[in-house]
């Protein structure tokens, strides 16, 4: 009997009229009278709690001659503050067998505990604790400068393509207009170099307080005991007054730039193509991000299907997300890298062909279909970790200006059309709207 | 204490928002506390339940249901890892992985494909030491999608010829790119130094997969992907009867006894400890791994060896993190671990430092190895890792997937059945000087791999001084220590030749006074300026500004001036042995200005191309010289090397007077030519002719 149930929910599922939906996300929000938003999410399906905290800073804040700051102050944020020494923070989060992180993007800074249920009280003192009290001092500056320095030779400076890219992707906009986008995360060493403790001090004050912060907790908790416990940790953070807007005015198709660069930790030559494209709350969006899944995610994208399965040009061909999410301009990113032997012109040829053809005939319905249920599926996926629902609740209240929107985002992409994709296509992939890398190796040039 | 702190027991969800922000804050507050809060009481460390079941071909399926999210993902692994290479033909078990996609039953690879992304789902396969494993996950509308696919793919791939040479194309590309990857050179080198021959050392290499064979990847998925002895686990909305129902369907026909389990090699012995030095010019940092074999999975003390271990080296309060980046600031992270292999296991070490601080950090590590060997671990160590690893075991079975893969650890490696169920008992039982009994049979500082991967120019020496080093190149050559040192690179010159000065030149075509050079070479602070102008009738005017130290590295090279009316630029910065600038210079053949942002390595000794002349009255003429110069080219972002060959005497008269001169043939740069410089240290320039071209440069001062 169980088994013909069973057999039939298979053959009623496998029919597949509907389209299946993440589970709902239950967010309880509200403020703290000093301003610090607060998001809670219940579920005991496992005995996990993930305390995150999003700061509304990031490289974008940044002014000229103080690049790098945002990054820089994500590291000092580990260093110890009024009641927590150096380095104890890590030691406490993982003496209590927890993970944590931060990590700093254009624009915004995270910070995240992800604790056995039993230790929330933990990840939330901790917040609060550097929050109100950072240890601000001259051998924790230097010393982070030094570690800052060694992450940039680890990630960039050792490493084939991503270097170069960093070192470029600035240029794709105007640096007196909108520099908030248009120089690195990381930053200039000089302007590192540079940075005195009056400044790390200056930028924490206006930038670290509760009413530029927001707090998402999700897991395995008590709401009234998580409330009071916030309530006690945070509330008596004093508030700042508003740290100051950030301008920018970046205009599309500027006209095209290209470049050669010789790279010389690449072995093979790569083409990296940048276009720019409008923030996440912008109604073009959702087709932005599905014909970037069309274009190049996958097994069956058109570049993988034509430039490295056809044409056997390329070992990779593909479509990246470099800046993350933005409220300002963004950037869809093309990387081709060559197989051993091609020319790189000519695979960027190919990837321009690419991307004139769909600007010219559009998609297919399957195509947009297939995109549409990849980028849903991910998206139920991902709720299966309370730090990724956490990111995902701040993620819709700082880009989509509601946390409730983690609920219904998910409609925007499913009204995009075939139209929709071909329009955007046309809009912001063409050539005077990117930028081009072509990425050598040294005995290359 | 405040008068209303009695309101801390009032249920704060259940007061209207409103009400709640109104209140006077600090009245329902407790204190702010200065010391951690203290841990609640820690829930039971319940194993989510899982259903096992054996199908009639011999198929071992684990069931891990969760109705949290509408997904199921499906693992089927193979015990037919690389560790099953046939000899010759390493990457044979990736290749057949790689390939089971390609094309399977009369799907073709593009079908295969479109059939899971249309879903937005995704079906891959690959492979570890020991095993291949193909992997699916779907959301719960398309389940039998995937399983009809898995079992198409893992049961009737077709290996077609076309696809063969796709993958083939591609991996080679892949082994190019790991050839850029400090790390995985590391790695690839790490582990043959402790495995030697035998085949968990096994890794593909341009060589092995050109030879392999269709009939190669036939054979092979012939003789090891068979039901018997393959693990199927599936976990997310879906129950054990719907798995046997799919599976039944999907894999009916499908049998074979188990593959053969080759039998375990003996490690290669211990021997002294040896330091692999594989040099990477121009790298800026230093990847450093130390570490040696250890024990089979089932190893009792690997309980021990994991709080050991925590204590040492897994994470950011691991003792090496502490001091190689948070004292030393040496590194971004510095780790260990004990790698799980089946036959065979491993320990090792890990940090990636800058370049200058390469030997105090090794010295370091190994400080860190041995003091766990031989000095016991404090009980507070001791408890805070057991704790730290108690308190994450719910982190790692968060979802149905992440406990799915701990119960496929427990089958494949053949873990007692109870592992996961009494792991933390386990760890709870480890003691100071069971940990230190586990350093002392797991780690061997005195006997382990060192493999280090940077520029060998810049740390052989540091590194000779800790244990005997062994240069080799990134394709594994054996280099001696003289092969380290830059060829051509150390520019010889006689530095008290080098004085501030000024020259003038005319320039002169056919005959004809065209235009002037005139530079200087002042003193700095630290170093040198050589300041230039340069016109030629309207078509060329320039003004250069080079900076170099006294030992002559470079500093600076600025260039601002029109070329044929356009505007062209130089402004390179030197620092750190690279080059970093941008530049607009005039590109043959048309002559278009083309901007170019340099970001180039300079090899140690180069020179700046603008610098020659200001450099020639120090070199050593002599006759017969033959005097290399390694040149950077500020304006292309190059180096290259230029040669100076002196071809005789000649007697030269110039408006400045008429000088003995060294006849000097320059080779190698862009423009050949002929300079005569004055016989006399210092060889100051006196004419240069250009090849193929009627112009001259003639000293008039």
């Amino acid at each position: 009997m169980r088994i013909a149930q069973a057999l039939l929910a298979l053959a009623l599922v496998s029919a597949g009229a509907l389209a299946q939906e993440p589970g709902k996300v239950a967010v309880e929000s509200y403020t703290l009278s000093n301003g610090l938003k607060v998001h809670l999410v219940e579920d005991h399906s496992s005995q996990v709690v993930a305390v995150d905290v999003w700061y509304d800073v990031g490289a974008r804040n940044e002014r000229a001659g103080r690049t790098g700051f945002a990054h820089l102050f994500e590291h000092m944020m580990f260093q110890g503050s009024a009641n927590v020494k150096k380095a104890e923070h890590f030691q406490f989060v993982e003496k209590a067998g927890g993970f944590l992180n931060g990590s700093t993007t254009i624009d915004r800074t995270n910070y995240f505990e992800v604790l056995p249920s039993n230790r929330l009280n933990l990840g939330l003192w901790l917040e609060s604790d550097r929050m109100r009290s950072l240890a601000i001092t001259q051998p924790n500056l230097d010393n982070q400068r030094e570690a800052v320095k060694e992450e940039r030779r680890m990630r960039m400076d050792n490493q084939p393509y991503i270097g170069v890219v960093i070192d470029s992707i600035a240029s794709l906009y105007d640096r007196d207009k909108c520099f908030a986008y248009a120089h690195s995360v990381i930053g200039s060493m000089n302007d590192l170099n540079a940075a005195k403790v009056e400044d790390v001090t200056a930028f924490f004050k206006l930038y670290y307080a509760p009413n530029n912060a927001s707090l998402v907790v999700v897991g395995d908790f008590e709401p009234a005991e998580a409330k009071k416990l916030i309530e006690q940790y945070f509330a008596d953070v004093p508030r700042v007054p508003a740290p100051p807007k950030v301008n920018c005015e970046q205009a599309f198709n500027t006209g095209a730039l290209r470049r050669t660069v010789t790279d010389k930790n690449a072995t093979l030559a790569a083409a990296v193509s940048f276009f720019r494209v409008p923030e996440e709350a912008h109604e073009d969006h959702p087709a932005v991000e599905l014909l970037s899944n069309i274009l190049g995610q996958g097994e069956s994208s058109r570049l993988n299907r034509s430039v490295v399965r056809e044409a056997k040009a390329a070992a990779a061909a593909q479509t990246l997300g470099l800046y993350g999410p933005t409220r300002g301009p963004n950037a869809l990113a093309v990387l081709a890298i060559a197989n051993q032997g091609v020319a790189v012109d000519s695979v960027e040829k190919l990837v321009a062909a690419q991307i004139q053809r769909i600007a010219a005939d559009g998609v297919t319905e399957a195509e947009l279909s297939k995109a549409k249920n990849s980028f849903r599926s991910s998206k139920i996926m991902e709720r299966e970790s309370a730090l990724n629902v956490a990111e995902s609740v701040h993620y819709a209240e700082t880009f989509l200006g509601d946390p409730l929107k983690v609920n219904t985002d998910l409609a925007r992409y499913g009204a995009v059309t075939v139209a929709d994709i071909k329009r955007v296509a046309a809009k912001y992939l063409q050539t005077a709207n990117s930028l081009v890398l072509m990425i050598v190796p040294p005995e290359a040039k | 204490m405040h008068p209303l702190t009695s309101m801390r027991a009032r249920p704060l969800g259940l007061a209207p928002l409103v009400l709640l922000v109104a209140l006077p804050l600090a009245s329902v507050r407790a204190q702010y506390p200065t010391t951690p809060p203290a841990a609640t009481p820690i829930k039971a460390a319940v194993f989510p339940p899982f259903q096992e079941a054996t199908l009639a071909n011999g198929l071992r399926v684990v069931v891990v249901q969760s109705k949290k999210q509408p997904v199921v993902a499906v693992s089927l692994a193979f015990p037919s890892g690389a560790f099953y290479d046939p000899a010759g033909r390493s990457g044979t078990a990736e290749m057949v992985a790689g390939m089971l996609t390609k094309g399977a039953g009369t799907r073709t690879a593009d079908q295969i494909s479109d059939a899971i992304e249309g879903v937005g789902g995704s079906i891959s396969a690959g492979v570890d030491a020991d095993f291949l494993s193909v992997r699916t996950a779907v959301l719960t509308n398309d389940t039998k999608l995937a399983f009809d696919l898995l079992a198409d793919v893992v049961i009737r791939p077709t290996f077609p010829e076309k696809e063969l040479e796709l993958l083939r194309t591609q991996s080679l590309s892949g082994l190019q790119l790991e050839q850029s990857q400090p790390s995985a050179i590391a790695d690839r080198f790490f582990r043959k130094g402790i495995y030697g021959d035998h085949p968990y050392a096994r890794k593909a290499d341009p060589a092995s997969v050109k030879a392999i064979t269709r009939d190669d990847l036939l054979k092979f998925h012939k003789a090891r992907l068979r039901p018997n002895g393959a693990l199927l686990v599936v976990s997310g909305d879906i129950t054990l009867a719907q798995v046997k129902l799919l599976a039944g369907a999907a894999f009916a026909g499908w049998t074979g006894a188990a593959p053969a389990v080759a039998a375990t090699k003996e490690p290669p012995t211990g021997k002294a400890t040896e330091i692999v030095l594989v040099h990477r010019a121009g790298s800026v940092q230093s990847n450093i791994l130390v570490g040696n074999t250890t024990w089979a999975p089932t190893n009792p003390q690997s309980f021990a060896g994991t709080v050991m271990n925590k204590v040492l080296g897994d994470g950011a309060s691991g003792r090496l993190f502490l001091t190689l980046r948070e004292a030393k600031s040496w590194t971004y992270g510095a780790y260990s671990a004990f790698e799980r292999r089946k036959g065979l296991g491993y320990f090792v070490a890990n940090t990636e430092v800058r370049t200058a601080v390469t030997d105090s950090a090794l010295v370091e590590l190994l400080a860190q190895l041995k003091r766990v060997t031989v000095e016991p671990i404090p009980d507070a160590e001791i408890d805070a890792s057991k704790n730290s690893i108690a308190g994450a075991f719910p982190l790692k079975i968060e979802s149905s997937a992440q406990v799915a893969a701990q119960v496929a650890a427990v089958k494949l490696y053949e873990l007692p059945a109870t592992y996961l169920q009494t792991y933390r008992q386990r760890i709870a039982s480890v003691t100071s000087a069971t940990a230190q009994a586990a350093a002392v049979a797991g780690i061997h500082p005195d006997k382990a791999v060192i493999v280090v991967v940077g520029d060998g120019t810049k740390i052989y020496e540091g590194l000779k001084k800790i244990a005997t080093v062994r240069i080799v190149s990134l394709d594994g050559s054996t280099l001696k220590p003289e092969d380290l040192v830059v060829k051509g690179g150390s520019l010889d010159i006689a530095r008290d030749q080098i004085v501030p000065a000024s020259d003038s030149f005319a320039v002169m075509l056919q005959g004809n006074a065209l235009g002037y050079q005139r530079s200087s070479l002042v003193k700095t602070d630290g170093g040198w300026l050589l300041t230039e102008d340069s016109q030629i009738a309207t078509v060329i005017q320039q003004h250069t500004e080079v900076r170099f130290t006294e030992n002559f590295v470079m500093l600076s090279a600025k260039q601002t001036g029109k070329q044929a009316g356009k505007d062209v630029k130089i402004d390179v910065v030197y620092a750190g042995g690279r080059a970093k600038g941008t530049a607009a210079t005039p590109q043959p053949p048309a002559g278009e200005v083309k901007a170019t942002t340099i970001d180039a390595e300079v090899p140690a000794g180069a020179v700046d191309d603008n610098l020659i002349t200001t450099l020639l009255p120090a070199m050593k003429f002599s006759a017969g010289a033959k005097i290399p110069v390694t040149v950077f080219q500020s304006g292309k972002g190059t180096t290259i090397t230029m040669t100076l060959s002196v071809i005789g005497e000649q007697e030269v008269k110039v408006p400045a007077g008429t000088f003995a001169t060294w006849k000097v043939e320059m080779a190698g740069g862009e423009q050949p030519g002929t300079l005569y410089v004055e016989k006399a240290a210092p060889h100051r320039l006196v004419k240069l002719a250009f090849a193929g071209a009627p112009i001259e440069l003639v000293r008039i001062r």
